[in-house]
Protein backbone atom coordinates (compact mmCIF):
# COMPACT_ATOMS: atom_id res chain seq x y z
CA UNK A 1 0.00 0.00 0.00
CA UNK A 2 1.58 3.52 -1.17
CA UNK A 3 0.23 6.88 -0.72
CA UNK A 4 1.60 9.60 -3.16
CA UNK A 5 1.20 12.91 -3.88
CA UNK A 6 -0.12 14.59 -6.89
CA UNK A 7 3.41 15.42 -8.10
CA UNK A 8 4.52 11.43 -7.69
CA UNK A 9 6.16 12.19 -3.73
CA UNK A 10 5.98 9.09 -1.89
CA UNK A 11 4.17 9.84 1.50
CA UNK A 12 3.99 6.60 3.06
CA UNK A 13 4.25 3.20 2.60
CA UNK A 14 2.74 0.53 4.67
CA UNK A 15 2.73 -3.17 4.32
CA UNK A 16 0.57 -6.56 6.03
CA UNK A 17 2.13 -9.99 5.57
CA UNK A 18 -0.09 -13.19 5.40
CA UNK A 19 1.19 -16.37 6.06
CA UNK A 20 1.55 -19.18 8.83
CA UNK A 21 5.06 -18.27 10.80
CA UNK A 22 6.76 -21.32 12.44
CA UNK A 23 9.57 -21.45 15.06
CA UNK A 24 11.16 -25.45 16.16
CA UNK A 25 9.67 -24.45 19.65
CA UNK A 26 13.23 -23.99 21.27
CA UNK A 27 13.17 -20.06 20.32
CA UNK A 28 11.17 -17.30 19.56
CA UNK A 29 12.70 -16.98 16.15
CA UNK A 30 10.57 -17.66 13.25
CA UNK A 31 12.48 -19.92 10.91
CA UNK A 32 12.06 -21.06 7.12
CA UNK A 33 12.75 -25.05 5.91
CA UNK A 34 10.74 -28.21 6.69
CA UNK A 35 13.68 -29.56 8.58
CA UNK A 36 13.66 -27.39 11.18
CA UNK A 37 9.77 -26.00 11.16
CA UNK A 38 7.76 -27.61 14.42
CA UNK A 39 4.91 -25.35 15.03
CA UNK A 40 3.05 -22.32 14.33
CA UNK A 41 3.57 -18.99 16.27
CA UNK A 42 1.44 -17.03 14.62
CA UNK A 43 -0.62 -17.35 11.50
CA UNK A 44 -1.74 -14.24 9.82
CA UNK A 45 -3.06 -16.19 6.45
CA UNK A 46 -6.16 -15.98 5.04
CA UNK A 47 -8.50 -18.15 6.34
CA UNK A 48 -11.70 -19.79 4.25
CA UNK A 49 -15.15 -17.92 5.19
CA UNK A 50 -13.43 -15.26 7.28
CA UNK A 51 -12.97 -11.84 6.00
CA UNK A 52 -9.43 -10.26 6.47
CA UNK A 53 -10.15 -6.57 7.58
CA UNK A 54 -7.45 -3.94 7.86
CA UNK A 55 -6.98 0.19 7.97
CA UNK A 56 -4.57 2.05 6.77
CA UNK A 57 -3.88 5.74 7.93
CA UNK A 58 -1.71 8.30 6.34
CA UNK A 59 -1.36 11.64 7.91
CA UNK A 60 -0.58 14.21 4.76
CA UNK A 61 2.66 16.43 4.76
CA UNK A 62 1.85 20.41 5.16
CA UNK A 63 -0.31 21.58 2.42
CA UNK A 64 -1.18 18.82 0.65
CA UNK A 65 -4.81 18.10 -0.11
CA UNK A 66 -4.73 14.93 -2.00
CA UNK A 67 -2.91 11.81 -2.79
CA UNK A 68 -2.41 9.15 -5.10
CA UNK A 69 -3.51 5.69 -2.88
CA UNK A 70 -2.41 2.46 -4.69
CA UNK A 71 -3.22 -0.98 -3.28
CA UNK A 72 -1.20 -3.56 -4.84
CA UNK A 73 -2.23 -7.55 -3.17
CA UNK A 74 0.33 -9.98 -4.45
CA UNK A 75 1.41 -13.69 -3.55
CA UNK A 76 5.10 -13.77 -3.40
CA UNK A 77 6.24 -17.46 -4.53
CA UNK A 78 9.19 -18.61 -3.32
CA UNK A 79 11.25 -15.05 -3.19
CA UNK A 80 10.21 -11.44 -2.86
CA UNK A 81 11.30 -11.87 -6.80
CA UNK A 82 9.10 -14.38 -8.13
CA UNK A 83 5.71 -12.25 -7.71
CA UNK A 84 1.94 -13.03 -8.67
CA UNK A 85 0.42 -9.96 -9.14
CA UNK A 86 -3.27 -10.48 -7.71
CA UNK A 87 -5.31 -7.10 -7.35
CA UNK A 88 -4.17 -3.64 -8.02
CA UNK A 89 -6.27 -0.67 -7.19
CA UNK A 90 -5.62 2.61 -7.16
CA UNK A 91 -7.32 5.92 -5.70
CA UNK A 92 -7.21 9.67 -6.17
CA UNK A 93 -8.36 11.00 -2.37
CA UNK A 94 -8.91 14.56 -1.81
CA UNK A 95 -9.90 16.46 1.07
CA UNK A 96 -11.03 19.38 -1.21
CA UNK A 97 -14.94 19.39 -1.00
CA UNK B 1 17.94 -61.20 -31.83
CA UNK B 2 16.33 -57.88 -32.38
CA UNK B 3 12.60 -59.46 -31.41
CA UNK B 4 14.44 -60.99 -28.02
CA UNK B 5 15.76 -57.61 -27.31
CA UNK B 6 12.50 -56.28 -27.44
CA UNK B 7 11.42 -58.75 -25.25
CA UNK B 8 13.42 -58.09 -22.90
CA UNK B 9 12.64 -54.53 -23.19
CA UNK B 10 9.32 -55.48 -22.53
CA UNK B 11 9.64 -57.37 -19.72
CA UNK B 12 11.56 -54.68 -17.60
CA UNK B 13 8.77 -51.94 -18.86
CA UNK B 14 6.38 -53.58 -16.76
CA UNK B 15 6.21 -52.62 -13.47
CA UNK B 16 3.39 -54.14 -11.40
CA UNK B 17 4.47 -52.45 -8.13
CA UNK B 18 3.78 -54.07 -4.39
CA UNK B 19 7.21 -55.94 -5.19
CA UNK B 20 8.68 -57.59 -2.40
CA UNK B 21 12.03 -56.77 -4.05
CA UNK B 22 13.23 -53.38 -2.75
CA UNK B 23 15.11 -50.93 -5.22
CA UNK B 24 18.43 -50.66 -5.02
CA UNK B 25 19.44 -47.36 -7.35
CA UNK B 26 17.09 -44.46 -8.57
CA UNK B 27 16.96 -45.97 -11.76
CA UNK B 28 15.38 -49.34 -10.37
CA UNK B 29 12.74 -47.09 -8.45
CA UNK B 30 11.81 -44.85 -11.20
CA UNK B 31 11.37 -48.04 -13.28
CA UNK B 32 8.93 -49.56 -10.26
CA UNK B 33 6.77 -46.32 -10.34
CA UNK B 34 7.12 -46.06 -14.29
CA UNK B 35 3.84 -44.46 -15.85
CA UNK B 36 5.41 -43.67 -19.53
CA UNK B 37 3.16 -46.33 -21.09
CA UNK B 38 -0.28 -44.80 -19.71
CA UNK B 39 0.29 -42.07 -22.11
CA UNK B 40 -0.42 -43.86 -25.16
CA UNK B 41 -4.14 -44.29 -24.10
CA UNK B 42 -4.66 -41.07 -21.68
CA UNK B 43 -2.45 -38.44 -23.81
CA UNK B 44 -4.65 -35.50 -22.36
CA UNK B 45 -4.13 -36.49 -18.47
CA UNK B 46 -0.10 -37.64 -18.80
CA UNK B 47 -0.25 -33.87 -20.58
CA UNK B 48 -1.55 -31.98 -17.50
CA UNK B 49 0.25 -34.38 -14.91
CA UNK B 50 3.48 -34.03 -16.75
CA UNK B 51 2.95 -30.17 -16.05
CA UNK B 52 2.21 -30.69 -12.76
CA UNK B 53 3.82 -30.56 -9.75
CA UNK B 54 3.49 -34.06 -9.09
CA UNK B 55 5.61 -34.74 -11.43
CA UNK B 56 8.16 -33.08 -10.16
CA UNK B 57 7.88 -33.23 -6.42
CA UNK B 58 11.85 -33.16 -5.50
CA UNK B 59 12.20 -29.54 -7.87
CA UNK B 60 9.03 -27.87 -7.63
CA UNK B 61 9.88 -24.30 -8.06
CA UNK B 62 11.61 -22.57 -10.37
CA UNK B 63 13.88 -26.23 -10.68
CA UNK B 64 15.08 -25.61 -7.00
CA UNK B 65 16.82 -28.59 -5.56
CA UNK B 66 14.83 -28.25 -2.02
CA UNK B 67 16.46 -30.96 -0.67
CA UNK B 68 20.21 -30.04 -0.74
CA UNK B 69 20.53 -29.05 2.63
CA UNK B 70 19.53 -32.62 3.77
CA UNK B 71 23.04 -34.07 1.89
CA UNK B 72 25.34 -31.38 3.19
CA UNK B 73 27.03 -32.06 6.01
CA UNK B 74 25.62 -29.38 9.11
CA UNK B 75 22.99 -27.86 7.31
CA UNK B 76 20.09 -29.65 9.13
CA UNK B 77 19.58 -31.89 11.94
CA UNK B 78 18.81 -34.53 9.23
CA UNK B 79 22.15 -34.05 7.37
CA UNK B 80 24.80 -37.27 7.24
CA UNK B 81 28.59 -36.63 7.66
CA UNK B 82 28.73 -37.55 4.22
CA UNK B 83 26.01 -38.10 1.50
CA UNK B 84 27.37 -41.75 1.37
CA UNK B 85 25.89 -41.97 4.78
CA UNK B 86 22.65 -41.16 3.73
CA UNK B 87 20.03 -42.91 4.30
CA UNK B 88 16.22 -43.31 3.45
CA UNK B 89 15.76 -42.11 7.39
CA UNK B 90 17.81 -38.85 6.46
CA UNK B 91 15.61 -37.95 4.58
CA UNK B 92 12.14 -37.20 5.98
CA UNK B 93 10.92 -36.07 3.10
CA UNK B 94 10.07 -39.33 1.01
CA UNK B 95 7.13 -39.53 3.52
CA UNK B 96 5.41 -37.27 0.85
CA UNK B 97 7.32 -35.95 -1.46
CA UNK B 98 8.44 -39.48 -2.98
CA UNK B 99 6.55 -41.75 -0.42
CA UNK B 100 7.68 -44.77 -2.44
CA UNK B 101 11.19 -44.46 -1.25
CA UNK B 102 10.27 -45.36 1.87
CA UNK B 103 8.42 -48.50 1.00
CA UNK B 104 9.96 -49.84 -2.03
CA UNK B 105 13.46 -48.26 -1.84
CA UNK B 106 16.99 -49.26 -0.17
CA UNK B 107 19.16 -46.97 1.54
CA UNK B 108 21.35 -46.93 -1.50
CA UNK B 109 18.68 -44.95 -2.97
CA UNK B 110 19.02 -42.45 -0.56
CA UNK B 111 23.06 -42.07 -0.82
CA UNK B 112 22.75 -42.05 -4.97
CA UNK B 113 20.04 -39.19 -3.76
CA UNK B 114 22.05 -37.14 -1.72
CA UNK B 115 24.93 -37.58 -4.26
CA UNK B 116 22.85 -36.22 -7.11
CA UNK B 117 21.76 -33.52 -5.25
CA UNK B 118 25.55 -32.72 -4.53
CA UNK B 119 26.54 -32.74 -7.93
CA UNK B 120 23.16 -30.84 -9.01
CA UNK B 121 21.96 -33.53 -10.96
CA UNK B 122 18.72 -32.60 -12.11
CA UNK B 123 18.23 -34.85 -14.81
CA UNK B 124 18.55 -37.82 -12.50
CA UNK B 125 16.63 -36.00 -9.63
CA UNK B 126 13.58 -35.24 -12.05
CA UNK B 127 12.99 -39.38 -12.76
CA UNK B 128 11.67 -39.32 -8.81
CA UNK B 129 8.03 -38.59 -9.38
CA UNK B 130 4.73 -38.87 -7.74
CA UNK B 131 3.71 -40.79 -10.85
CA UNK B 132 0.16 -42.37 -11.83
CA UNK B 133 0.86 -45.74 -10.58
CA UNK B 134 1.70 -43.46 -6.71
CA UNK B 135 -1.68 -41.86 -6.52
CA UNK B 136 -3.61 -44.97 -8.53
CA UNK B 137 -1.80 -47.87 -6.82
CA UNK B 138 0.38 -46.99 -3.88
CA UNK B 139 -1.44 -44.16 -2.07
CA UNK B 140 -4.64 -45.37 -3.24
CA UNK B 141 -6.19 -47.42 -0.08
CA UNK B 142 -6.41 -45.83 3.24
CA UNK B 143 -7.92 -48.24 5.09
CA UNK B 144 -5.69 -51.25 4.83
CA UNK B 145 -6.87 -53.38 7.60
CA UNK B 146 -10.56 -53.33 6.20
CA UNK B 147 -9.91 -52.96 2.86
CA UNK B 148 -6.43 -54.92 2.30
CA UNK B 149 -3.20 -53.26 0.89
CA UNK B 150 -2.93 -52.22 -3.06
CA UNK B 151 -2.55 -55.30 -4.90
CA UNK B 152 0.06 -55.75 -7.66
CA UNK B 153 -1.40 -55.38 -11.40
CA UNK B 154 -4.25 -53.51 -9.85
CA UNK B 155 -5.18 -49.64 -10.32
CA UNK B 156 -7.72 -47.61 -8.40
CA UNK B 157 -10.02 -45.34 -9.12
CA UNK B 158 -13.49 -43.36 -8.43
CA UNK B 159 -15.13 -46.60 -10.48
CA UNK B 160 -14.66 -49.99 -11.63
CA UNK B 161 -12.97 -50.98 -14.97
CA UNK B 162 -13.53 -55.06 -15.05
CA UNK B 163 -11.11 -54.93 -18.37
CA UNK B 164 -8.74 -52.56 -18.48
CA UNK B 165 -6.67 -52.72 -21.61
CA UNK B 166 -3.49 -52.14 -20.01
CA UNK B 167 -0.58 -55.30 -20.54
CA UNK B 168 -0.23 -55.05 -16.56
CA UNK B 169 -2.65 -53.29 -15.14
CA UNK B 170 -5.61 -55.49 -16.39
CA UNK B 171 -8.61 -54.53 -13.62
CA UNK B 172 -9.16 -50.98 -11.97
CA UNK B 173 -11.11 -51.15 -8.62
CA UNK B 174 -12.81 -48.71 -6.83
CA UNK B 175 -11.12 -47.01 -3.99
CA UNK B 176 -13.19 -45.67 -1.54
CA UNK B 177 -11.44 -42.42 -0.82
CA UNK B 178 -10.83 -41.10 -4.95
CA UNK B 179 -13.55 -38.77 -4.87
CA UNK B 180 -12.58 -37.72 -1.00
CA UNK B 181 -10.06 -35.20 0.56
CA UNK B 182 -8.67 -37.45 2.67
CA UNK B 183 -6.64 -39.18 -0.69
CA UNK B 184 -5.04 -35.70 -1.04
CA UNK B 185 -4.55 -35.31 2.74
CA UNK B 186 -2.34 -37.95 2.78
CA UNK B 187 0.38 -35.81 1.46
CA UNK B 188 -0.39 -32.76 2.02
CA UNK B 189 -0.12 -32.67 5.98
CA UNK B 190 -1.92 -32.03 9.42
CA UNK B 191 0.50 -30.07 10.78
CA UNK B 192 4.25 -31.01 12.58
CA UNK B 193 5.23 -34.56 11.40
CA UNK B 194 6.34 -35.87 15.20
CA UNK B 195 7.05 -39.51 14.24
CA UNK B 196 10.55 -38.43 13.10
CA UNK B 197 14.06 -38.08 15.54
CA UNK B 198 13.61 -34.54 15.14
CA UNK B 199 10.24 -32.83 14.10
CA UNK B 200 9.33 -31.95 10.64
CA UNK B 201 6.79 -29.76 9.43
CA UNK B 202 5.99 -28.32 5.68
CA UNK B 203 2.48 -28.65 4.38
CA UNK B 204 -0.14 -28.75 6.80
CA UNK B 205 -2.70 -27.64 4.61
CA UNK B 206 -4.82 -30.33 5.07
CA UNK B 207 -5.18 -29.85 8.91
CA UNK B 208 -6.18 -26.25 7.52
CA UNK B 209 -8.96 -27.76 5.32
CA UNK B 210 -10.43 -30.30 8.29
CA UNK B 211 -9.91 -27.20 11.47
CA UNK B 212 -10.95 -24.23 9.17
CA UNK B 213 -13.06 -24.83 6.30
CA UNK B 214 -15.05 -27.73 7.82
CA UNK B 215 -15.74 -25.70 10.64
CA UNK B 216 -17.07 -22.67 8.52
CA UNK B 217 -19.52 -24.97 6.78
CA UNK B 218 -17.69 -25.96 3.67
CA UNK B 219 -18.13 -28.89 1.76
CA UNK B 220 -16.38 -29.35 -1.02
CA UNK B 221 -13.78 -31.65 -2.06
CA UNK B 222 -9.96 -30.92 -2.94
CA UNK B 223 -10.63 -32.60 -6.51
CA UNK B 224 -14.16 -30.82 -6.88
CA UNK B 225 -11.92 -27.55 -6.32
CA UNK B 226 -8.37 -29.06 -7.84
CA UNK B 227 -9.79 -31.45 -10.94
CA UNK B 228 -12.20 -30.05 -12.46
CA UNK B 229 -13.08 -32.09 -14.92
CA UNK B 230 -11.34 -31.21 -18.87
CA UNK B 231 -13.13 -32.58 -21.66
CA UNK B 232 -15.28 -34.68 -18.93
CA UNK B 233 -11.88 -35.93 -17.42
CA UNK B 234 -10.56 -35.25 -13.81
CA UNK B 235 -7.89 -32.56 -14.29
CA UNK B 236 -4.74 -33.60 -13.86
CA UNK B 237 -2.59 -30.58 -13.60
CA UNK B 238 -4.07 -29.71 -10.07
CA UNK B 239 -3.05 -25.95 -9.98
CA UNK B 240 -1.58 -23.73 -8.64
CA UNK B 241 1.52 -24.20 -11.34
CA UNK B 242 4.00 -22.01 -9.11
CA UNK B 243 6.05 -22.25 -12.74
CA UNK B 244 3.33 -20.51 -14.68
CA UNK B 245 3.33 -17.17 -12.84
CA UNK B 246 -0.35 -15.88 -15.14
CA UNK B 247 -2.13 -18.77 -14.50
CA UNK B 248 -1.30 -18.33 -10.69
CA UNK B 249 -2.77 -14.52 -10.85
CA UNK B 250 -5.99 -15.94 -12.89
CA UNK B 251 -6.55 -18.49 -10.23
CA UNK B 252 -5.37 -15.84 -7.11
CA UNK B 253 -7.76 -13.01 -8.55
CA UNK B 254 -10.85 -15.77 -8.81
CA UNK B 255 -10.17 -16.75 -5.05
CA UNK B 256 -9.31 -13.84 -3.28
CA UNK B 257 -11.88 -10.78 -3.50
CA UNK B 258 -10.47 -7.45 -2.52
CA UNK B 259 -12.73 -4.86 -1.41
CA UNK B 260 -11.10 -0.85 -0.95
CA UNK B 261 -12.99 1.82 0.77
CA UNK B 262 -11.19 5.32 0.62
CA UNK B 263 -11.82 8.77 2.51
CA UNK B 264 -9.82 12.01 2.69
CA UNK B 265 -10.59 14.15 5.94
CA UNK B 266 -8.95 16.34 8.74
CA UNK B 267 -9.00 14.93 11.68
CA UNK B 268 -9.82 16.87 15.20
CA UNK B 269 -6.79 15.45 17.36
CA UNK B 270 -7.37 18.64 19.79
CA UNK B 271 -8.97 22.03 19.94
CA UNK B 272 -7.82 23.73 17.25
CA UNK B 273 -5.63 21.05 15.40
CA UNK B 274 -6.67 19.70 12.03
CA UNK B 275 -4.58 16.91 10.95
CA UNK B 276 -4.79 15.95 7.21
CA UNK B 277 -4.90 12.31 6.90
CA UNK B 278 -6.09 9.67 3.87
CA UNK B 279 -7.47 6.53 5.35
CA UNK B 280 -7.33 3.19 3.91
CA UNK B 281 -10.03 0.65 4.59
CA UNK B 282 -9.57 -3.35 3.06
CA UNK B 283 -11.60 -6.20 3.13
CA UNK B 284 -10.40 -9.92 1.65
CA UNK B 285 -12.31 -12.72 1.64
CA UNK B 286 -11.09 -16.10 0.07
CA UNK B 287 -13.75 -18.67 -1.34
CA UNK B 288 -10.52 -21.37 -1.16
CA UNK B 289 -11.10 -24.60 1.26
CA UNK B 290 -7.91 -23.97 3.55
CA UNK B 291 -5.63 -20.87 4.56
CA UNK B 292 -4.13 -18.86 1.65
CA UNK B 293 -0.78 -19.07 1.54
CA UNK B 294 0.26 -22.73 3.22
CA UNK B 295 3.15 -23.41 4.93
C1 LIG C 1 -4.18 -49.67 -24.09
C2 LIG C 1 -4.79 -48.45 -23.58
C3 LIG C 1 -4.60 -48.14 -22.11
C4 LIG C 1 -3.43 -48.11 -21.39
C5 LIG C 1 -2.01 -48.44 -21.84
C6 LIG C 1 -3.78 -47.63 -20.08
N1 LIG C 1 -5.13 -47.41 -20.00
FE1 LIG C 1 -6.17 -46.79 -18.40
N2 LIG C 1 -7.91 -47.00 -19.37
C7 LIG C 1 -8.03 -47.30 -20.71
C8 LIG C 1 -9.42 -47.27 -21.08
C9 LIG C 1 -9.98 -47.52 -22.48
C10 LIG C 1 -10.14 -46.96 -19.90
C11 LIG C 1 -11.64 -46.73 -19.75
C12 LIG C 1 -12.37 -47.96 -19.40
C13 LIG C 1 -13.85 -47.64 -19.15
O1 LIG C 1 -14.16 -46.51 -18.76
O2 LIG C 1 -14.64 -48.55 -19.34
C14 LIG C 1 -9.17 -46.80 -18.85
C15 LIG C 1 -9.47 -46.49 -17.53
C16 LIG C 1 -8.52 -46.13 -16.58
C17 LIG C 1 -8.82 -45.69 -15.24
C18 LIG C 1 -10.18 -45.61 -14.59
C19 LIG C 1 -10.81 -44.30 -14.92
C20 LIG C 1 -12.00 -43.92 -14.08
O3 LIG C 1 -13.01 -43.61 -14.71
O4 LIG C 1 -11.90 -43.86 -12.86
C21 LIG C 1 -7.63 -45.37 -14.65
C22 LIG C 1 -7.41 -44.85 -13.24
C23 LIG C 1 -6.59 -45.66 -15.61
N3 LIG C 1 -7.17 -46.11 -16.76
C24 LIG C 1 -5.27 -45.46 -15.36
C25 LIG C 1 -4.26 -45.94 -16.19
C26 LIG C 1 -2.86 -45.92 -15.83
C27 LIG C 1 -2.30 -45.38 -14.53
C28 LIG C 1 -2.19 -46.48 -16.87
C29 LIG C 1 -0.70 -46.75 -16.95
C30 LIG C 1 -0.19 -47.71 -15.99
C31 LIG C 1 -3.16 -46.84 -17.87
N4 LIG C 1 -4.41 -46.50 -17.42
C32 LIG C 1 -2.86 -47.43 -19.07
C33 LIG C 1 -7.00 -47.57 -21.57
C34 LIG C 1 -5.67 -47.69 -21.22
C1 LIG D 1 1.84 -38.88 -2.70
C2 LIG D 1 1.66 -37.63 -2.01
C3 LIG D 1 0.64 -36.67 -2.59
C4 LIG D 1 -0.68 -36.90 -2.88
C5 LIG D 1 -1.46 -38.19 -2.73
C6 LIG D 1 -1.21 -35.65 -3.37
N1 LIG D 1 -0.23 -34.69 -3.37
FE1 LIG D 1 -0.42 -32.79 -4.03
N2 LIG D 1 1.57 -32.49 -3.81
C7 LIG D 1 2.43 -33.37 -3.18
C8 LIG D 1 3.74 -32.77 -3.11
C9 LIG D 1 4.96 -33.39 -2.48
C10 LIG D 1 3.64 -31.51 -3.75
C11 LIG D 1 4.73 -30.46 -3.89
C12 LIG D 1 5.72 -30.82 -4.90
C13 LIG D 1 6.73 -29.69 -5.02
O1 LIG D 1 7.72 -29.69 -4.27
O2 LIG D 1 6.50 -28.81 -5.83
C14 LIG D 1 2.27 -31.38 -4.20
C15 LIG D 1 1.77 -30.28 -4.89
C16 LIG D 1 0.42 -30.03 -5.06
C17 LIG D 1 -0.14 -28.81 -5.59
C18 LIG D 1 0.63 -27.65 -6.21
C19 LIG D 1 0.76 -26.48 -5.28
C20 LIG D 1 1.98 -26.51 -4.43
O3 LIG D 1 2.01 -25.75 -3.43
O4 LIG D 1 2.95 -27.22 -4.76
C21 LIG D 1 -1.51 -28.92 -5.50
C22 LIG D 1 -2.54 -27.88 -5.87
C23 LIG D 1 -1.79 -30.24 -4.97
N3 LIG D 1 -0.61 -30.87 -4.72
C24 LIG D 1 -3.07 -30.74 -4.75
C25 LIG D 1 -3.33 -32.09 -4.51
C26 LIG D 1 -4.64 -32.69 -4.58
C27 LIG D 1 -5.91 -31.93 -4.87
C28 LIG D 1 -4.48 -34.01 -4.33
C29 LIG D 1 -5.54 -35.09 -4.30
C30 LIG D 1 -6.24 -35.33 -5.56
C31 LIG D 1 -3.07 -34.24 -4.09
N4 LIG D 1 -2.40 -33.05 -4.21
C32 LIG D 1 -2.52 -35.47 -3.76
C33 LIG D 1 2.12 -34.61 -2.69
C34 LIG D 1 0.91 -35.26 -2.89
C1 LIG E 1 3.53 -34.09 5.51
C2 LIG E 1 4.05 -34.23 4.17
C3 LIG E 1 5.34 -33.53 3.84
C4 LIG E 1 6.58 -33.68 4.43
C5 LIG E 1 6.96 -34.61 5.57
C6 LIG E 1 7.47 -32.77 3.74
N1 LIG E 1 6.79 -32.07 2.76
FE1 LIG E 1 7.48 -30.53 1.65
N2 LIG E 1 5.67 -30.28 0.78
C7 LIG E 1 4.60 -31.13 0.98
C8 LIG E 1 3.51 -30.69 0.12
C9 LIG E 1 2.17 -31.39 0.01
C10 LIG E 1 3.96 -29.55 -0.56
C11 LIG E 1 3.20 -28.69 -1.54
C12 LIG E 1 1.97 -28.05 -1.00
C13 LIG E 1 2.13 -26.98 0.01
O1 LIG E 1 3.20 -26.37 0.13
O2 LIG E 1 1.12 -26.72 0.68
C14 LIG E 1 5.33 -29.32 -0.12
C15 LIG E 1 6.14 -28.27 -0.55
C16 LIG E 1 7.46 -28.11 -0.23
C17 LIG E 1 8.31 -27.05 -0.72
C18 LIG E 1 7.89 -25.92 -1.63
C19 LIG E 1 7.83 -26.41 -3.03
C20 LIG E 1 9.16 -26.62 -3.65
O3 LIG E 1 9.37 -27.71 -4.22
O4 LIG E 1 10.02 -25.73 -3.57
C21 LIG E 1 9.57 -27.27 -0.20
C22 LIG E 1 10.81 -26.42 -0.41
C23 LIG E 1 9.49 -28.46 0.62
N3 LIG E 1 8.20 -28.95 0.57
C24 LIG E 1 10.56 -29.00 1.31
C25 LIG E 1 10.46 -30.12 2.15
C26 LIG E 1 11.58 -30.68 2.85
C27 LIG E 1 13.02 -30.19 2.72
C28 LIG E 1 11.09 -31.69 3.62
C29 LIG E 1 11.85 -32.61 4.55
C30 LIG E 1 12.71 -32.01 5.52
C31 LIG E 1 9.66 -31.75 3.40
N4 LIG E 1 9.32 -30.79 2.49
C32 LIG E 1 8.81 -32.62 4.04
C33 LIG E 1 4.51 -32.16 1.88
C34 LIG E 1 5.50 -32.54 2.77
C1 LIG F 1 -1.92 -36.90 -7.10
C2 LIG F 1 -2.62 -38.14 -7.34
C3 LIG F 1 -2.88 -38.56 -8.78
C4 LIG F 1 -1.95 -38.74 -9.77
C5 LIG F 1 -0.45 -38.48 -9.71
C6 LIG F 1 -2.67 -39.24 -10.90
N1 LIG F 1 -4.00 -39.33 -10.61
FE1 LIG F 1 -5.49 -39.96 -11.88
N2 LIG F 1 -6.87 -39.46 -10.51
C7 LIG F 1 -6.61 -39.04 -9.22
C8 LIG F 1 -7.87 -38.80 -8.54
C9 LIG F 1 -8.03 -38.34 -7.10
C10 LIG F 1 -8.89 -39.08 -9.48
C11 LIG F 1 -10.40 -38.96 -9.26
C12 LIG F 1 -10.83 -37.53 -9.51
C13 LIG F 1 -12.30 -37.34 -9.41
O1 LIG F 1 -13.04 -38.28 -9.65
O2 LIG F 1 -12.72 -36.22 -9.10
C14 LIG F 1 -8.21 -39.50 -10.71
C15 LIG F 1 -8.89 -39.88 -11.86
C16 LIG F 1 -8.26 -40.45 -12.97
C17 LIG F 1 -8.95 -40.95 -14.15
C18 LIG F 1 -10.43 -40.87 -14.37
C19 LIG F 1 -10.73 -39.52 -14.97
C20 LIG F 1 -12.18 -39.19 -15.13
O3 LIG F 1 -12.59 -38.11 -14.67
O4 LIG F 1 -12.91 -40.01 -15.70
C21 LIG F 1 -8.01 -41.44 -15.00
C22 LIG F 1 -8.24 -42.07 -16.36
C23 LIG F 1 -6.73 -41.22 -14.37
N3 LIG F 1 -6.92 -40.62 -13.15
C24 LIG F 1 -5.52 -41.55 -14.93
C25 LIG F 1 -4.29 -41.09 -14.44
C26 LIG F 1 -3.06 -41.18 -15.18
C27 LIG F 1 -2.89 -41.81 -16.53
C28 LIG F 1 -2.10 -40.60 -14.41
C29 LIG F 1 -0.64 -40.37 -14.73
C30 LIG F 1 -0.38 -39.58 -15.93
C31 LIG F 1 -2.74 -40.17 -13.17
N4 LIG F 1 -4.07 -40.47 -13.24
C32 LIG F 1 -2.08 -39.55 -12.11
C33 LIG F 1 -5.38 -38.87 -8.64
C34 LIG F 1 -4.17 -38.92 -9.32
C1 LIG G 1 -13.35 -24.56 -2.18
C2 LIG G 1 -12.28 -24.83 -3.12
C3 LIG G 1 -11.03 -25.52 -2.63
C4 LIG G 1 -10.94 -26.66 -1.86
C5 LIG G 1 -12.07 -27.48 -1.23
C6 LIG G 1 -9.54 -26.96 -1.77
N1 LIG G 1 -8.79 -26.02 -2.41
FE1 LIG G 1 -6.78 -25.95 -2.55
N2 LIG G 1 -6.86 -24.11 -3.39
C7 LIG G 1 -8.02 -23.49 -3.80
C8 LIG G 1 -7.68 -22.21 -4.36
C9 LIG G 1 -8.66 -21.21 -4.93
C10 LIG G 1 -6.27 -22.08 -4.26
C11 LIG G 1 -5.43 -20.89 -4.72
C12 LIG G 1 -5.07 -20.01 -3.56
C13 LIG G 1 -3.79 -20.43 -2.92
O1 LIG G 1 -2.75 -20.44 -3.58
O2 LIG G 1 -3.80 -20.79 -1.73
C14 LIG G 1 -5.80 -23.30 -3.65
C15 LIG G 1 -4.46 -23.56 -3.37
C16 LIG G 1 -3.98 -24.81 -2.99
C17 LIG G 1 -2.59 -25.14 -2.80
C18 LIG G 1 -1.44 -24.15 -2.84
C19 LIG G 1 -1.38 -23.56 -1.43
C20 LIG G 1 -0.54 -22.35 -1.19
O3 LIG G 1 0.38 -22.42 -0.36
O4 LIG G 1 -0.80 -21.27 -1.76
C21 LIG G 1 -2.53 -26.47 -2.48
C22 LIG G 1 -1.30 -27.27 -2.19
C23 LIG G 1 -3.90 -26.95 -2.42
N3 LIG G 1 -4.75 -25.92 -2.72
C24 LIG G 1 -4.28 -28.25 -2.10
C25 LIG G 1 -5.57 -28.59 -1.68
C26 LIG G 1 -5.91 -29.84 -1.02
C27 LIG G 1 -4.96 -30.97 -0.76
C28 LIG G 1 -7.23 -29.77 -0.70
C29 LIG G 1 -8.07 -30.77 0.07
C30 LIG G 1 -7.57 -31.13 1.41
C31 LIG G 1 -7.72 -28.49 -1.21
N4 LIG G 1 -6.69 -27.80 -1.77
C32 LIG G 1 -9.04 -28.06 -1.09
C33 LIG G 1 -9.30 -23.98 -3.68
C34 LIG G 1 -9.67 -25.10 -2.95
Amino acid sequence: MTAKTADGKEIGKQSRHYHPQATNEKSSKMLYGAQVKTAYLRDTSIQPYRTKEETFEFVLPEGVRSAEVTVNLFYEISSPALIAEIHKVTRTVTLDR
Amino acid sequence: MRLRWLLVGALVAMPAVASAQKAKTIDELAQMFDSSRCKSCHAEIYAQWEKSHHARPMMGVAGGLKDTPLAMKGATPFSPDDPSKATIATFPCFKCHLPQAVTHAEDSVAVEYAQALIAKDKAKIGKLQITCLVCHNEKAIVHRLSDGKPQPGVLYSSKEVASHPDKVFKSVKKSGIFKQSLMCGQCHGLGPNLEFENPVQCATLYGSYLHAYIPAGGTQTCQECHMKPINGQADHLIAPNWDDVPGVSKILQEALSLDVQTLGYEWLEKAKTHVPKVVVNTKINSTAGHRVPDG
